[in-house]
């Protein structure tokens, strides 16, 4: 009753039926093959050497596929198997899941950011810059997606797949981290257009708009200047700048890697032995200077 | 609803105006800009008297007979190139003072490679300066020399005098930040909160292009918008033009800053602040200031954006002298060496200040076969400490 619940459209038993058949397809087959054919016994005997490794190979491995079919068609087999094979959709039922959950929370973050849009803006006033899309799709990323990049690689390639993995995952958060903070940057300039038109159209209002097009540059420029000036002493701000360049330290990092991975085919020095060879050369010429400085002291000392 | 009150006809004939002037103007640029300019830097003839690696000594050529017993060494920063003070005949900090007859030394840091990476403070203050200073000594034949630094050569020279009061007979402290606990200037903002390990761990050393960019945000609007714009409404004068273009290559001509010296400075300086509480160590040697017994002179600007006046006027009341002065000028950080107004001030105020404590028997003791030990409080000329003032220039 139970097995008839878990395959209800008797996937199993089609699975058992199949393996059968292949296995006296492939057995009937082999058979034919292997058994000597009627033919010319000067033929036979010029052939014997290689036909007689081959068909040993064949026979091992016909002998191979009937045990393992054999194996495979019974029902504690065939339930494990099913239940594998169950498994990957739901694997990935699970991802598309956990990615559509994060579009739709980045869309609606998107809408709520649209629906703010005409709104007053108040003159060099920073706060609340955590609401930005960026961020939300950079937390995105590092909650969700990155996982993708940290699937253990496997086999003999494993130590290069997994660099490949890094530095894609690195530049993913570089570009995120640097997408925030050049909308940063951005915003001084957006919002002091902003400003301007507002103070412009009080001016028009008061009858004192200016008729020279440098005052309308020098009033704007001022007001940019104070906008970039607010924002840099904002906490958000410094956190965004040093997010970013240790985004870059780690993105270079990996980067230089991979690269050395690949210069390694090539017969010239990588950066990291470089390095190695100036710093032996550097605390080398620390230690030549220092007896230096000792051999004229005891000389001096000596005259 | 009241009416705007638009002069329409008024803005448009001004704009009008503005298109005719535009055009002449842009016509005269081409002139100029395709035009031989002279754009040349540091054009004061000096001699490369020592060299040790990248780092060599220059000694200026003077016209005029030497006026001063103790010879000057001037320490530039490590970030950009000391030809800064000697841009072009008429402003030039060199020039200046070889006219006063001052016997002037300059370091020239070069340009640090990657191989250099490893090098921090104490390669530069106990080995690179100490090895210059210890020439001039020998090659003047004198015990002390008056040490001047500038920005982060400051600090270098700060730390120097502290661990050699013997050598140094007047120190001469310009743009030099010691006291980093501040929030005025946005690079102490902002350094705060740098991984420098990392940074350094990765990059090496770290790129002149990032420092220049990093400079350049401290204030886009007016050092990537309004120089500009400035630039392209005086193209078609032939001298500003030409000021402006040695500029240009005087700032982006910029050598990397070695890794270690980034990571002591960053992590000891702005985020330690140890320089000022005495708790910096050298080479395996304790910084401390009240070793600073020699007559100092520490000159900072009031809108200087990196190095802030809170960064650099408390140095005058730590240090173990009891004749100092500050003085404040009314410029910023670059304005002190190059603004035609402070050429009047900064060169000379050094001089005369120098003049006043200038030595009497500078004779270098192992030279003479004579051990002579002087103490630089007995041998101050002024005990008293000056008042901060500002000198509006």
């Amino acid at each position: 009753m139970n097995e008839k619940k878990e395959d209800p459209l008797g996937i199993e038993s089609m699975f058992s039926s199949w393996m059968k058949s292949v296995s006296t397809l492939w057995g009937d087959y082999a058979g034919f093959w292997l058994k000597p054919p009627v033919e010319n016994q000067s033929d036979r005997k010029s052939t014997a050497g290689t036909g007689k490794d081959t068909k040993a190979a064949m026979a091992a491995a016909l002998k191979n596929w009937q045990t393992w079919s054999q194996a495979m068609t019974t029902p504690e087999s065939l339930a494990s198997l099913f239940k594998g094979a169950g498994t990957m959709p739901e694997i990935l039922t699970q991802m598309a899941q956990r990615s559509l959950g994060s579009f739709i929370d980045l869309q609606s973050k998107m809408v709520e950011r649209v629906g703010r849009l005409g709104e007053s803006v108040d003159a060099y006033q920073f706060e609340d810059l955590d609401e930005n899309i960026f961020r939300v799709w950079t937390d995105i990323y590092e909650n969700e997606f990155r996982q993708f990049f940290r699937i253990p690689q496997l086999g003999l390639t494993r130590v290069y797949q997994e660099r490949v993995n890094h530095v894609v995952d690195h530049y993913n958060i570089f570009q995120a981290s640097l997408a925030e903070f050049l909308r940063l940057l951005g915003m001084p300039l957006s919002r002091s257009l902003r400003v301007m038109q507002e103070k412009i159209g009080e001016i028009a209002e008061n009858g004192t708009l200016p008729d020279d097009s440098r005052d309308y540059y020098q009033m704007w420029i001022k007001i940019l200047e104070g906008h970039y000036m607010t924002l840099f002493q904002t906490p958000e701000y410094v956190e965004t700048l040093s997010r970013t360049v240790n985004a870059l330290a780690d993105y270079s990092n990996y980067k230089d890697a991979f690269l050395e991975d690949m210069l390694s085919v090539l017969p010239v020095a990588n950066r990291t032995e470089m390095d190695d060879l100036a710093q032996d050369v550097y605390e080398l010429k620390k230690r030549l200077r220092m007896f230096e400085r000792r051999s004229c002291a005891g000389a001096s000392a000596v005259a | 609803m009241s009416q705007a009150k638009i002069p329409v006809d008024l803005i448009l004939s001004k704009l009008a105006e503005d298109a005719d002037r535009v055009r002449s103007r842009a016509h005269k640029a081409s002139e100029v800009l395709l035009s031989d300019l002279n754009t040349h830097l540091a054009q004061t003839p000096y001699e490369v008297v020592y060299q040790e690696d990248r780092v060599k000594l220059k000694h200026y050529r003077s016209q005029v007979p030497i006026q001063y017993k103790t010879p000057l060494l001037v320490v530039y920063a490590l970030i950009n190139r000391e030809t800064m003070l000697d841009l072009q005949p008429g402003r030039s900090v060199v020039e200046r003072f070889l006219a006063q007859g001052i016997d002037l030394y300059m370091i020239d840091w070069g340009y640090p490679t990657r191989k250099d990476r490893h090098l921090g403070f104490d390669d530069h203050i106990n080995g690179y300066m100490d090895n210059v200073v210890e020439y001039i000594r020998q090659r003047n034949d004198v015990e002390k020399i008056n040490l001047m630094g500038i920005c982060m050569g400051g600090t270098f020279s700060v730390i120097y005098a502290s661990l050699y009061p013997e050598k140094v007979r007047n120190l001469v402290t310009t743009v030099t930040p010691t006291h980093f606990d501040t929030n005025k200037g946005l690079l102490h903002v902002w350094m705060k909160g740098i991984d420098v390990d990392k940074v350094v761990n990765t990059f090496g050393n770290l790129s002149a292009d990032v420092m220049n960019l990093g400079f350049l945000m401290l204030n886009p609007a007016r050092l990537m918008i309004d120089k500009y714009i400035g630039f392209l409404e005086n193209a078609d004068k032939r001298k500003f033009v030409e000021n402006f273009v040695r500029m240009e290559k005087w700032i982006f001509d910029s050598p990397d800053l070695p890794g270690e010296v980034f990571r002591q400075f960053i992590r000891d300086c702005y985020q330690g602040n140890k320089l000022i509480q005495n708790k910096l160590d050298v080479g395996g040697r304790r910084v401390d200031l009240r070793k600073l017994t020699m007559p100092l002179l520490n000159i900072y600007g009031k809108y200087d954006h990196l190095v802030p006046p809170e960064a650099c006027e408390r140095l005058t009341h730590v240090v173990g002298s009891k004749d100092t002065e500050d003085v404040c000028l009314d410029t910023g950080h670059i304005g002190i060496y190059v603004s035609s107004k402070c050429q009047e001030v900064f060169a000379p105020k050094i001089a005369v200040w120098l003049k006043a404590r200038d030595g009497k028997d500078e004779v270098n003791p192992a030279r003479k076969g004579r051990k002579t030990k002087q103490s630089a409080v007995a041998k101050s000329t002024s005990r008293k400490r000056a008042t901060s003032k500002a000198v509006k220039v």
